[in-house]
């Protein structure tokens, strides 16, 4: 049966293709949607829970006082705090193999990003100079830097140039995407801009999550009447305020996911129903040969979902193929998002999603052939 | 069984195992408002090695019998026996265990699975039955052999003649070692040359195999090959040339008795 299976597949080798191909874009577009819908959703962090971030309430693109650093880390549950500024600058070029999130931060960035993994020796040379940098290792050895090179960071939103010596590799282990940015002091720029006083965001580490909304409303509440009114959330929270950026994303992306598997499922069972029906007459004949009415159930079902669980597998893998490639430009402009890419839960989901569209186009001519007449199938002969 | 009905006395008093019992069989269809009684009251006896012909007008009923015999259809009335088997009472699920172990069909036009071998078509029936695949081989290569078509095992029906494509269906109907060989025009898409063989081929399995064959017929050409022709009108056999011809031996042809 299971040859028979697999011959019919095989019978109309361009339809078959073609509809492989339909449920393998549907599936490769799915992928690329859900690696794209967790990279703007994610945080990057399986400890984000116990790290909120302050911001400016009106945006992203504003930024909050340094004084507000101090007060905010006298909250109650705040261990610690760190200030980061997002400094963007050219290196070398514009080419995208030269483009890589700069942030400068403050000393207490490993007290607050414990999931960092940096040597003593390394954080000790980062913080011994006001020039050095730390770098993530992977895109140290993408770069080709030894510790000691250095580096200049032309600026382009903030009028200075920074020369910059590494001094320090870190790793983020399971989160390697985060790798791929560097660090350098927020004293530097501050002093090389002239000390403005201004910080992009305050990332705090809390002794526990179950400080976490009492914290929320108590740094807001602080800042409630200043010129700059901050704005706490988690982490997640935080990513998704980039996606709100691009407008309900979530509601875009689920209506493009269901209108493509629709579509797809029309197709799909389009051509299972005119695959069984052009094989009434066959299906007649084995009946007459003994073969029970599950057993041409499983034979129109199997080769529905053959179709499926092919186009899923040839669009999964394309689409986490498509990812990797869209991750790394994706992360040159959402650095503290997690890195696009396909999860396992998207592949699995991908996957099964293209299992349920062949099972779904399939049930429908699957059971009309298994309860047809014999004699009517017969008669269909030329 | 009334004695009264053609068909249903000589050939079956001759004595031998019964392989078809029918008993007043009516089948009626549902046209629109309309009832269509295709079948009525049939009665009719075959005996075990027996090879029939069954001629008809269309729309006689001829194909509604083999289908009845077959079990792919069911009797409005009447009681219908194979091999002793009472097969209007059987579930659809006994009905197809019973199909395959008891009836080999041969179609007009064949039906072979054009995506499977010469091979793969006859082995098809097998693979309901717990056989090993070198048990299956062996019968395989026997009912292929018996058409004469062992060297054809690897081709596929496109490859094949007409003739060869309903050898390797009578193949295919044998292979089981059925109780009942069913025949619905064997003959009728052939050309005369093929069409002799196969009728050739069905009277060696009657005569040296001792299989019991029905066969629907146009060709009366075809139907002197068999040992007994019935003549079927208006749902209703109205003749039996056995009956006319005598107490002969079932296996031996009509046209052979009126040489």
């Amino acid at each position: 049966m299971r040859k028979l299976i697999w011959r019919n597949l095989l019978r109309n080798k361009v339809r078959t293709l073609l509809t492989v191909l339909s449920v393998a874009i549907a599936l490769f577009l799915l992928t690329l949607l859900g690696g794209v819908y967790r990279a703007l959703t994610a945080v990057g962090s399986e400890n984000s829970a116990e790290l909120l971030v302050a911001r400016n309430a009106i945006s992203l693109t504003f930024q909050l006082p340094e004084a507000y650093g101090q007060r905010l880390r006298s909250i109650e549950g705040v261990e610690e705090i760190v200030g980061t500024t997002w400094f963007q600058g050219v290196y070398k070029d514009t080419r995208p193999e030269n483009m890589f999130p700069r942030f400068a931060a403050d000393e207490t960035l490993f007290e607050v990003y414990q999931e960092i993994e940096i040597s003593d020796e390394h954080l000790q040379a980062w913080l011994a100079e006001r020039d050095a940098f730390v770098a993530g290792r992977a895109l140290a050895e993408k770069q080709g830097w030894e510790i000691g090179d250095r580096i200049q960071i032309q600026g382009d939103i903030y009028p200075v140039n920074l020369d910059l010596v590494l001094r320090g590799l870190f790793e983020w282990p399971g989160e390697e995407f985060q790798e791929n940015l560097i660090y350098f002091h927020r004293r530097y720029l501050e002093e090389a801009t002239g000390n403005p006083g201004i910080v992009g965001t305050y990332w705090m580490r809390l002794s526990s999550e179950d400080v976490a909304p009492q914290v929320i409303q108590t740094s807001e509440a602080m800042f409630e009447n200043s010129a700059a009114q901050v704005r706490t959330e988690t982490g997640e929270a935080f990513a998704a305020s980039f996606t709100e950026m691009l407008g309900n994303v979530q509601f875009l992306f689920g209506a493009i996911g269901l209108g493509i598997v629709i579509s797809i499922l029309f197709i799909t069972a389009n051509t299972m129903a005119m695959a069984a029906r052009e094989r009434t007459t066959e299906t007649a004949v084995l009946r007459t040969l003994g073969f029970q009415r599950p057993a041409v159930l499983g034979m129109v079902l199997g080769e529905a979902l053959l179709v499926g669980g092919l186009g899923a597998l040839l669009g999964v893998l394309g689409g986490s193929l498509a990812l990797q490639g869209l991750g790394e430009a994706m992360q040159q402009f959402a650095p503290t998002f997690a890195a696009v890419r396909a999860t396992p839960g998207i592949l699995a989901g991908a996957l099964g999603l293209g299992l349920v569209i062949g099972f779904a186009s399939g049930i429908i001519p699957a059971v009309a052939q298994a309860r047809s007449s014999i004699v009517d199938g017969l008669r269909s002969v030329g | 069984m009334s004695d009264a009905t053609p068909g249903s006395g000589a050939g079956a008093a001759a004595g031998g195992e019964l392989a078809v019992e029918i008993h007043d069989l009516t089948k009626s269809y549902k046209r629109d408002r309309f009832d269509i009684k295709v079948l009525d009251g049939l009665s009719l006896a075959v005996r075990s090695g027996e090879f029939v012909a069954l001629m008809g007008p269309s729309g006689s009923g001829k194909s509604t019998l083999l289908n009845l015999l077959a079990g792919v259809d069911r009797p409005t009335s009447g009681e219908l026996r194979v091999a002793g088997q009472r097969v209007g009472g059987l579930s659809d699920r006994r009905l197809a265990e019973w199909r395959h172990r008891h009836i080999g069909f041969i179609f007009q036009f064949y039906n072979l699975i054009p995506v499977l071998t010469a091979y793969e078509n006859v082995e098809l029936p097998l693979t309901l039955e717990r056989l090993s695949k070198a048990q299956r081989r062996v019968k395989v290569e026997t009912a292929l052999g018996v058409v004469g078509l062992g060297d054809r095992m690897r081709h596929y029906p496109r490859q094949l003649s007409g003739g060869q494509e309903q050898r390797v269906a009578i193949a295919r109907a044998i292979v089981t070692d059925p109780t009942l060989l069913l025949a619905d025009e064997p003959t009728g898409d052939l050309d005369a040359t093929s069409a002799a063989e196969v009728l050739d081929l069905l009277v060696q399995l009657n005569q040296e195999f001792g299989k019991t064959i029905l066969m629907v017929t146009h060709d009366p050409r075809a139907a002197e090959r068999a040992s007994r022709l019935l003549h079927l009108e208006k749902g209703k056999l109205v003749e039996s040339e056995q009956e006319a011809l005598g107490e002969t031996a079932p296996s031996q042809p009509v046209g052979a008795r009126e040489a």
